[in-house]
């Protein structure tokens, strides 16, 4: 790596803060500090970091709020980290445009793999690889974007319309979760407006087809309460 | 169901219940008229009717619908039930005290059924607070141990690094992590305890869960937790979708696999099953450790362990009964039985109808 990565750390509790920076430091970041809202913004705006680190409870403002704010002009990748357990805290801020949620406590081990993921997301997004390559592959399972073709070790998987679409859509952002609202508005349109039961359902048969048992999923995990994740590509 | 949906019921209710005494109070004295043509004793009348405003003021709400059940009474005594038939007469002898017997019945009757129903939900909220009390005992008692253990091996790596070997010191540091990671499963069982009573008052909010997926995820922190047991998953072939709080019940079948390592006895295989009956959806958790014995067996819901008694901080009270809490509060059921292969394994169902739990 030439220039070390820059990573604003957005955390009011210094110990948190310390043992974050510490991390990041050890492992070749280069780490900013704000303690509040305002400071992170005024962070983001003036020395552009590579990604954030944000702690949903701040003195000043609501986490959510930064996260709103930042997504008007920046895609720059936002991680959560945060004490609020709930499902619907993590909608709220998946939905607000944050990159990944990650509960306290978590370990480093954790906090290095997120953010090396999302980093590489963004590297991906820059590089204009937003509209799909050629195919995605993850162990055994095969997605062809331009035959629409699904296959597992080789043989193809007949999905329908919405089934192929669903999984293509997790494919694109493998790594990350998507919430249920998401993959609703992204796979029958921005005007569906039902409860996520159709999803799940939909999800429940893409599994019996591509997973050997689908209470163990090899490649679309469950965020329960949230949303779905595939497993990252190779 | 919304507030003023139930209040609508039960004003619903009360008026069915109200019509129904007086419809059968009146109904039962035309016939016993029948009947007793010649003797033509009015005496069971007025008895027929105070029991009718008795029965009304007892199982209804407040104290609106007795007296009015009383008042109609009244009415219905005089214009059928006494002489000139069919006609009103209020100049009969008597018929003031009648009036009075009728309301002071409904009255009393009616302050006492409220009396009764305040005893009641004072005595919920005291076994409720005492509850709440043991837990907090039990809590703080058990996160003593581990505080002390994490105090202790942090001032000796601070203080005497030195000295230590580097095994010393692995040792020191390894007990540490167990001991905060226990500490932060007692929390996320607190915490999830208070998600029972904060968001919905002593139930939960239920929405449509595919079992597969809270599994799942339950096996998958079990798993980092634990990577080197190995849990055997089945669910059913169909997806059906149980209604459920998929974090309460994610947090059940993760104590239940946690309690089979830490008490099984030598586990080194977990399986778990989900089943669908024809009205509930079953969860089993079974081990292949040691099982328990059949006296054990018969005891092992009850209170155990309570705060004071055995040092052994690893004890599974608080586990079991989140468990416990978690399952009542969806309606559903708990057991335990002897598994096949000697170990031990403990189920719960929840109901797959019911919104109102």
């Amino acid at each position: 790596m030439s220039t070390p990565e820059h990573i604003l750390v957005v955390e009011d509790e210094a110990n948190i803060a310390g043992f974050i920076t510490t991390i990041l430091k050890t492992n070749g970041y280069d780490v900013l500090r704000a303690d509040n809202g305002k400071q992170a913004l005024m962070c983001i705006t003036s020395y552009c970091p590579d990604a954030v680190i944000l702690d949903l409870g701040l003195p000043d403002m609501d986490g959510q709020q930064v996260i709103r704010t930042v997504r008007e002009w920046s895609p720059v990748p936002i991680i959560v980290v945060s004490a609020r357990t709930h499902e619907r805290d993590k909608v709220t801020a998946l939905d607000g445009g944050a990159d990944d949620y990650m509960t306290k406590p978590f370990s480093a081990g954790e906090l290095l793999a997120r953010l090396r993921t999302a980093l590489r997301h963004a590297r991906g997004r820059e590089g204009g690889a937003e509209t799909p390559q050629g195919s995605f592959r993850c162990g055994a399972l095969t997605l062809d974007y331009a035959k629409r073709r699904v296959s597992l070790n080789g043989e193809n998987i007949h999905l329908t319309q919405i089934e192929y679409r669903i999984i293509e859509l997790l494919s694109r952002f493998s790594g990350r979760v998507l919430t249920y609202d998401y993959i609703i508005k992204q796979v029958w349109g921005p005007n569906a407006a039902f409860d996520n039961q159709i999803l799940r359902v939909n999800m429940a048969n893409i599994r019996r087809k591509i997973e050997a048992n689908p209470a163990a999923p090899r490649y679309i995990s469950t965020e329960v309460g949230v949303g779905y994740m595939m497993a990252e590509g190779e | 169901m919304t507030e003023p949906g139930r209040r609508a019921a039960r004003t619903l209710r009360d008026l069915g219940l109200t019509a129904g005494m007086l419809a059968a109070a009146a109904g039962l004295c035309f016939l016993l008229g029948q009947v007793d043509h010649v003797a033509h004793s009015d005496a069971y009348v007025s008895m027929l009717f105070i029991l009718a405003v008795f029965l009304t003021a007892r199982f209804t709400s407040g104290y609106a619908w007795g007296i009015g059940a009383a008042l109609v009474s009244v009415l219905l005594v005089n214009f059928f039930f006494t002489y000139p038939y069919f006609a009103f007469n209020f100049l009969l002898p008597g018929y003031p005290i009648t009036v009075a017997c009728m309301l002071a019945v409904s009255l009393l009757t009616s302050a006492m059924t409220t009396r009764i129903k305040q005893v009641e939900q004072l005595r919920g909220e005291a076994a409720r607070e005492k509850m709440r009390g043991n837990l907090l005992r039990a809590v703080s008692h058990d996160f003593r141990t581990p505080l002390t253990a994490i105090m202790g091996a942090n001032s000796t790596l601070a203080e005497s690094s030195a000295q230590l070997t580097p095994e010393e010191r692995a040792r020191l540091h390894r007990n540490i992590a167990e001991d905060a990671q226990w500490l932060l499963r007692m929390v996320e069982n607190l915490l999830t305890v208070t998600r029972i009573r904060e968001e919905t008052g002593g139930g939960v909010e239920k929405t449509p869960q595919l079992p597969e997926e809270v599994v799942a995820e339950a096996v998958d922190k079990f798993h980092r937790h634990y990577p080197e047991r190995e849990v055997t998953v089945s669910v059913p072939e169909t997806a059906e979708l149980c209604p459920m709080d998929p974090m309460l019940v994610e947090q059940v079948l993760l104590n239940l696999m946690e309690n089979a390592v830490i008490h099984g006895g030598a586990v080194r295989r977990i399986a778990l099953t989900v089943s669908a009956a024809a009205d509930e959806m079953r969860f089993c958790v079974e081990d292949d450790g040691g099982g328990v014995s059949r006296e054990q067996l018969r005891h092992f819901f009850e209170d155990r362990a309570p705060a004071g008694t055995g040092d052994g901080r690893r004890n599974m009270g608080i586990g079991l009964s989140v468990c416990q809490a978690i399952v009542a509060a969806h309606g559903g059921r708990m057991w335990a039985e002897h598994a096949q292969g000697g170990g031990l394994a403990v189920s719960f169902a929840l109901p797959m109808k019911g919104e109102e739990a």
